[in-house]
């Protein structure tokens, strides 16, 4: 290193960026403890009373919301992407690999607001579901998607999906196929054998995955914003209203802090159990 | 004629093709009870194809499987009913040794009580009691291999299937693995099928041994029927370490057939040559103990400088340059014999020896 001390300027960029990131970040943080002023973009003195306000039924219950809408989204792409990962890793012909990856990962490729619009298609009034459900007359009325936590975690489970099949995909390669089928040849059948052997050794898999989808989906402002057309709000709605309709930037800005520490903590808690369980096992 | 016993695994006819490749042509084998058969080849020979049609990892593209005389061909692993060992092992990582060992016992149901005595029977069986609550990563290879062991004979399986176990092991610790792995074989009387590509671990363990090469079973028979009576050149070749020397067939008689090589007339079986007529050139195939050194000018198969001597303690390997010969010849000579680089030798069979002969290939 020390005979090319060129190579210290390639850091440069990365040095910059990294600073314009601390500096925005250090003025959320400031901005977090200061009083607002209402009708003024100014602010006041020093305050707690942004993380006080927090505590009042209506952010606590967003709070509640959001939490309960990463759990719901971390659980279901879980439930839908193991599947998909396992006969990834599995499949036997390289078509069907190709055409099985396409299908997980697309929906990374497409920009969050097209995906979430095409959602609207789909879900609408007047959209597939209920067109189909309607001329197959199941139902006489529309059933309401839009506008519901439903609708809003079906859409978020989808942008979820991708990262949830690629971190178990991961995972599930990385467990040498031999052990399957030295359960096999002591007598247990395929079920046996996944949920004795392949299933557990997959579980650090599944906590990264799960964690990461959860602190994915934490962050989620598009897919609320639309499907949930401000009747299901998750906190990054919040932070938008307060910030950009009522100028309340100190208040927006705490509550963006007390996201940013909640997904610290989801993803602190997930490695201490991963770590715990690689003391265990593996 | 007495009933011939059941056997414990049958192959019948079985090929095996994987797209345009034949891994597997037409395999014939039959191991009766109690019998531990070897099969034996160089890479890509086909052996671990056949030993996974057998555990049912594979299915056959021609051929049947029988287990204890019942057909399994279409019959799924994980009812077959057989052990086995794989090449690492496959210990569950995230179980102890003792649910590692009792895993096939709980996939069979077996009461708890009986599971417990049999767990720690088979770890008795393979010296590891008190190492119950180990973990796999905490235990030596050879250790492992133990566990590996008891894990696949505590069901007490029809058959048990060994996929090269000791290739992970260093040398001291196979040679005696081997040895404890015969002898708990022959006291259980569990047939067995051993996958190897090392020769001498084959000649030394197996009653019977399968020479494969080429996706064939080139030669089944007892290691010394297999050392002295090559099949084919090729077995000749790969089972221990064998001279070619350019020969003359000179009649066939019977069962056996009369080569001359140099000024020695030799007798060799006939069954390789039936095709070749007399007169024509042959390779005569002498293994390195089987040819003996006498002073130069005496009439014998040929001459020869001795090029390197590599000391054995009770032998010593010669390696000797002979004219007309491509190929260095071997010869193994007791420890004491004097001959060092650069003596001249004239080489002669041992009156013993069983030469073997094959028309000469291509």
């Amino acid at each position: 290193m020390g005979k090319r001390p060129f190579l210290g300027w390639f850091v440069t960029p990365g040095a910059l960026c990294a600073l314009g990131f601390a500096a925005a970040m250090a003025a959320v943080l400031q901005y977090a403890f200061r009083a607002h002023i209402p009708g003024s973009l100014e602010v006041g003195g020093f305050t707690w009373a942004n993380f006080e306000g927090m505590l009042r039924p209506l952010y606590a219950t967003v709070f509640l919301q959001t939490v309960w809408l990463c759990a719901l989204t971390a659980f279901f792409s879980l439930l839908l992407g193991y599947p998909l990962a396992h006969a990834l890793v599995h499949a036997r012909s390289t078509a069907w690999k190709s055409v099985l990856l396409v299908v997980a990962v697309t929906p990374l490729f497409l920009g969050e607001v097209v995906r979430t619009y095409s959602w609207l298609t789909v879900l609408g009034n007047s959209g597939f579901v209920n067109g189909a459900l309607l001329w197959l007359g199941l139902i006489d009325g529309p059933i309401q998607f839009m506008f519901t936590r439903f609708g809003v975690a079906l859409a978020l489970v989808h942008v979820t999906l991708p990262v949830m099949v690629i971190m178990l995909a991961a995972a599930l390669s990385h467990i040498d196929r031999d052990y399957e089928r030295a359960a096999h040849s002591l007598g247990a059948g395929p079920v046996r054998s996944f949920l004795t052997v392949t299933l557990p050794l997959s579980m650090p898999g599944i906590l990264a995955g799960t964690g990461t989808a959860f602190a994915w989906t934490f962050s989620a402002f598009a897919t609320p914003q639309i499907i949930g057309g401000g009747r299901v709000n998750m906190v990054s709605n919040l932070v938008y209203q307060l910030g950009f309709s009522s100028f309340n930037f100190p208040f927006a800005a705490s509550l963006s802090i007390v996201g940013l520490a909640l997904t610290a903590a989801v993803l602190g808690l997930l490695r201490i159990g991963t770590m715990r369980l690689e003391r265990v096992g593996t | 004629m007495a009933a011939e016993p059941r056997p414990a695994l049958q192959v019948d006819g079985v090929t095996r093709r994987f797209g345009a490749v034949t891994a597997l042509a037409d395999a014939w084998l039959k191991v009766p009870p109690g019998e531990f058969l070897t099969l034996l080849g160089p890479s890509g020979c086909g052996k671990s194809t056949l030993l996974n049609l057998i555990a049912g990892f594979l299915e056959p593209d021609q051929g049947e499987i029988f287990i204890d005389g019942a057909l399994v061909t279409e019959v799924p692993v994980w009812q077959r009913g057989i052990g086995m060992v794989f090449q690492n092992y496959a210990l569950f990582p995230h179980m102890t040794v003792a649910k590692n060992v009792a895993y096939g016992l709980a996939a069979r149901r077996v009461p708890r009580e009986e599971a417990a005595r049999r767990v720690a029977e088979a770890l008795a069986l393979v010296k590891l009691t008190g190492m119950e609550e180990r973990k796999p990563r905490q235990l030596s290879g050879g250790q492992q291999q133990r566990v590996a062991l008891a894990r696949a004979l505590v069901i007490r399986p029809k058959l048990l299937l060994l996929d090269e176990p000791f290739s992970a092991l260093d040398r001291n610790l196979r040679g005696a693995m081997q040895v404890e792995l015969r002898e708990i074989q022959r006291s259980l009387g569990i047939a067995t099928v051993f996958v190897t590509h090392d020769q001498g671990e084959a000649l030394s363990m197996s009653d019977r041994v399968a020479v494969m090469s080429e996706g064939r079973i080139r030669q089944v028979g007892t290691p010394e029927a297999i050392y002295r009576r090559p099949a084919d050149r090729f077995v000749a070749e790969f089972v221990g370490d064998v001279n070619r020397l350019p020969a003359r067939l000179v009649a066939v008689e019977g069962e056996t057939a009369l080569v001359e090589c140099g000024a020695c007339r030799l007798s060799v079986p006939a069954a390789p040559l039936a095709a070749a007529a007399a007169g024509t050139a042959v390779d005569l195939f002498l293994r390195p103990e089987q040819i003996r050194t006498a002073p130069p000018g005496t009439p014998g198969l040929t001459e020869a400088v001795v090029a390197a001597r590599a000391f054995h303690g009770d032998h010593a390997d010669l390696h000797c340059d002979a004219p007309g010969m491509a190929q260095r010849l071997l010869l193994r000579v007791p420890g004491h014999a004097a001959e060092g680089p650069g003596a001249r030798l004239a080489l002669l069979p041992d009156p013993s020896a069983d030469a073997v002969a094959f028309p000469i290939s291509g």
